[in-house]
C-alpha cells in the first residue's frame, strides 16, 4: 500500500474534466485507489465520488493506492495533480 | 417498498433502462461532435457520470434492501448532491445540476420500459407524472385519460392534455396507491374529480354526460365561420396560442384570427440547441406562412424558469424567480439579436407583432429596443430584406408589470396578460406545485385588480390589450374578461370553438356590471359566486 498527499493545482479545481481525468487514468490499474478529504475515502474510480470531493484550487487530499501495480498506479495520480490536469494553474 | 420476490425484476428494470441510458447518450454524442464540441463534452461528463460503477453497484444495493429502481436511482443521487451543494466553489455546485439531468434520463428509461410493456389501448394512466414526451406516447396509444400525483393546473403535462383533448385530473396525492390495475374509473376533467370503482348510477349518470358533450361539441363545428361577437354585438377577435405551423393551420380550421402567442422555445426544444437566424426564419416563416395573413404574435424564447433551460449559467434555487424570460435574453444578447433578425425577415411575409415575457421594470423594455434598434441598423446596413416596423409588446406577467402598466402602454404598441404567470407571482404560489395548488387560482381578487389596471392602461394609451393565459380558456373567467374590457382572447385552438360558444352567450353589458361588483370583492369565493350568478343568468335566457 502506497499512501502520499496530493495538491489540487489547477485553478477551476477538480471540477467535471480534471475528475473524469482521475477517473480515466484509475480506471486504467487494477490496484484500488483512495481520494480522502475531512477523513472521506471516495472511490478514485468513480467520477461522481471526485466530484463531490468539492476539492478547490490549494486542496490537499490523501491518496491511497493498493494492489499488484500500485507503483505505477500511484506514479500516474500523482503526475496527474502535478500537471494540474493540463489546465490553467 | 417493494417485496422480496419483485427484487430481481426490479434490478432487472434498472439494468435495462441503466443500459438505454448510456446507448442513448452515446448516439446522442455521436451525432454531436459535428455540430459543437462543447455540447459532445457535456454530454460526455453525463455519460461518466451515468456509468459510474460504484454508484450502480450502490443503486442496485439499495433495490435489494426494498426500494423500488425509481427510489433507489434518486436516493443515491440526493445522497451526492447534498456533497455538492456544501462545495465552497460555485462551479462544483453547479454540477448538480449534470446529477439532475443524468437521472431524469434513467427515469424516463424507466418509466417508457415499463410503458412499453403494459399500457394497453383505451385505457387510463395514473401515475406519479408525466413529462410532455410521454404525453405524446399516450396520445398515440388513444389513451382515454389521465391522472398524477404531482403538478398543478397549469403544468406542462395538463397544458399538453387540454391541447389532446385528453381527459386529465392533475394532483390527486397517492393516486398510484388508491387506484389499483384493472380499476374501472371515471376522470371527470371538468370538475377534477376521479371516481375510483363508481356504483352503476355514477357510472350512467357520467355516460349520459360525456354523451350530451359529445353532441355539444359536434354543434360547435357550425361555430367555425361564426363572428366571436356578444349577444349585445361587441366583437372580440379570438386568437390562438400555439407551439408551432401545425398549431397555426389547426387555429385556422376552427376559425381563430391568427396566434396571440407563439412560444417560441418549442423550437428549442426541437433542435436542442438555439438555432441560427436561418433557421429560425424558415420556423417563423412556416407559420407566418398558414397565417394566411392574419397576426402572429412570436413571444421572444421565454428560457428559464420550468422552461428549457440550456445556457443558463448555473442551478437556481429559485428558477421562477430567477433569470428568465427577458433577463435571460438581455444577459445574452447575442441570442436575442439572432431571434430578433429572424422575426424581422420573417415579418415582410405577414402580420407580425412581437413580444418581450416577464418584463418587470422600464429599463429592461429600453435595453431590449436598444438591441432591437441596433439589429434592424445592422440588417439595412447590409441590404437584407426586413419589415419597416415590427410593433413591439410586452407581456404582464409580473405584479410590477401590471402597476406600471400606464408607463408601458405609452411606450408599446400592445399588451399581453400571461394570467399563469401574473397569478403565480401576485400570490407567491409556485403553479407546478400540488401542495398549494388550491392557493392558485387567477380569480383572486388582487390578480383581478392587476388585470384590470392592466386593461384601463392600455384603453387610455389606445392600444390593443389581450389575454393569453390559461384563464382565457377557463369556463367561468370569459365574463369576468369581457366586463373588464378585454376583446382580444387567445387560447388553445382546441377550446376555442367553445370560448367562441360562451362569448356568444355572453352580454358584455351585463358582464361590465357586474364587474363593478367584482372589483369591489374581497374573496375569491365572492368572485366566483357572482360569475356563476352571471352565468346562469345567461342560460336563463338562451333557453326562454
Amino acid at each position: 500500500m502506497i499512501e502520499s498527499i496530493v495538491t489540487v493545482r489547477n485553478r477551476a479545481g477538480l471540477h467535471t474534466r480534471p475528475a473524469a481525468m482521475v477517473v480515466k487514468v484509475a480506471s486504467q490499474f487494477s490496484s484500488d485507489i483512495y481520494l480522502v478529504r475531512d477523513g472521506f475515502n471516495i472511490n478514485a474510480k468513480s467520477i461522481i465520488g471526485v466530484m463531490t470531493l468539492a476539492a478547490e484550487q490549494g486542496c490537499e487530499l490523501g491518496l491511497i493506492v493498493e494492489g499488484s501495480d500500485e507503483a505505477e498506479a500511484h506514479a500516474a495520480v500523482v503526475d496527474l495533480f502535478a500537471t494540474g490536469f493540463g489546465e490553467q494553474l | 417498498m417493494i417485496t422480496p420476490d419483485e427484487v430481481e425484476h426490479e434490478i432487472e428494470r434498472f439494468h435495462s433502462a441503466h443500459q438505454a441510458t448510456t446507448e442513448e447518450l452515446r448516439q446522442a454524442i455521436g451525432s454531436a461532435t459535428s455540430e459543437s464540441a462543447t455540447v459532445a463534452s457535456i454530454l460526455e461528463s453525463y455519460l461518466m457520470i451515468a456509468s459510474d460503477p460504484v454508484i450502480t453497484q450502490s443503486i442496485v444495493q439499495r433495490i435489494r434492501r426494498g426500494a423500488s429502481a425509481e427510489a433507489a436511482v434518486v436516493d443515491e443521487f440526493d445522497v451526492h448532491k447534498t456533497f455538492l451543494y456544501s462545495a465552497k466553489d460555485q462551479l462544483l455546485r453547479e454540477r448538480v445540476q449534470d446529477f439532475e439531468h443524468v437521472v431524469e434520463r434513467i427515469l424516463a428509461a424507466l418509466r417508457n420500459r415499463t410503458l412499453s410493456h403494459e399500457l394497453r389501448l383505451d385505457s387510463v394512466v395514473v401515475a406519479g407524472s408525466i413529462t410532455p414526451h410521454e404525453m405524446l406516447f399516450f396520445k398515440r396509444m388513444a389513451t382515454l385519460g389521465v391522472v398524477t400525483e404531482i403538478g398543478g393546473v397549469t403544468s406542462h403535462a395538463c397544458i399538453l392534455a387540454r391541447d389532446f383533448e385528453l381527459p386529465a385530473v392533475i394532483g390527486i396525492r397517492n393516486a398510484t396507491e388508491r387506484i389499483g390495475d384493472g380499476d374501472e374509473i371515471i376522470v371527470d376533467g371538468y370538475t377534477g374529480i376521479v371516481v375510483v370503482r363508481p356504483d352503476d348510477a355514477t357510472l350512467q349518470s357520467y355516460q349520459a354526460r360525456a354523451a350530451e358533450r359529445s353532441v355539444e361539441r359536434t354543434s360547435r363545428l357550425a361555430l367555425v365561420d361564426a363572428a366571436a361577437a356578444t349577444s349585445d354585438g361587441e366583437l372580440l377577435v379570438l386568437r390562438a396560442n400555439i407551439d408551432s405551423a401545425a398549431d397555426m393551420k389547426v387555429a385556422r380550421a376552427v376559425g381563430c384570427d391568427g396566434a396571440g402567442l407563439v412560444r417560441t422555445e418549442t423550437m428549442l426544444v426541437a433542435f436542442g440547441r438555439y438555432p441560427t437566424p436561418d433557421e429560425q426564419y424558415s420556423w417563423y416563416k412556416t407559420i407566418v406562412d398558414q397565417a394566411e395573413g392574419s397576426v402572429v404574435t412570436f413571444r421572444a424564447f421565454d428560457v428559464g424558469s420550468d422552461k428549457y433551460r440550456e445556457g443558463i449559467p448555473h442551478h437556481e434555487e429559485n428558477p421562477a424567480l430567477g433569470l428568465r424570460g427577458i433577463r435571460f435574453l438581455l444577459y445574452r444578447p447575442d441570442i436575442f439579436e439572432q431571434q430578433v433578425e429572424a422575426v424581422l425577415r420573417a415579418a415582410v411575409h405577414g402580420q407580425v407583432r412581437f413580444m418581450l415575457p416577464m418584463i418587470s421594470s422600464v429599463e429592461e423594455l429600453e435595453a431590449a429596443r436598444r438591441i432591437i434598434n441596433r439589429t434592424i441598423t445592422s440588417l439595412t446596413e447590409r441590404g437584407v430584406e426586413i419589415v419597416p416596423h415590427l410593433p413591439i409588446g410586452v407581456m404582464i406577467e409580473t405584479p410590477a408589470a401590471a402597476l406600471l402598466a400606464q408607463t408601458f402602454s405609452e411606450r408599446v404598441d400592445f399588451l399581453s396578460i400571461g394570467t399563469n404567470d401574473l397569478a403565480q407571482y401576485t400570490l407567491a404560489t409556485d403553479r407546478t406545485n400540488e401542495l398549494v395548488a388550491d392557493i392558485f387560482d387567477a380569480m383572486h381578487p388582487a390578480v383581478v385588480q392587476l388585470i384590470a389596471m392592466a386593461v384601463r392602461a392600455a384603453q387610455t394609451a389606445g392600444i390593443p390589450v389581450s389575454v393569453c393565459g390559461e384563464l382565457a380558456g377557463h369556463a367561468a373567467a370569459t365574463e369576468l374578461l369581457i366586463g373588464l374590457g378585454i376583446r382580444e382572447l387567445s387560447v388553445a385552438p382546441s377550446l376555442a370553438l367553445e370560448l367562441k360558444h360562451r362569448i356568444r352567450l355572453a352580454d358584455s353589458r351585463a358582464c361590465a356590471r357586474a364587474v363593478t361588483d367584482v372589483l369591489t370583492c374581497t374573496s375569491t369565493t365572492d368572485v366566483y359566486s357572482i360569475l356563476q350568478s352571471l352565468q346562469s343568468g345567461n342560460h336563463g335566457s338562451t333557453t326562454s
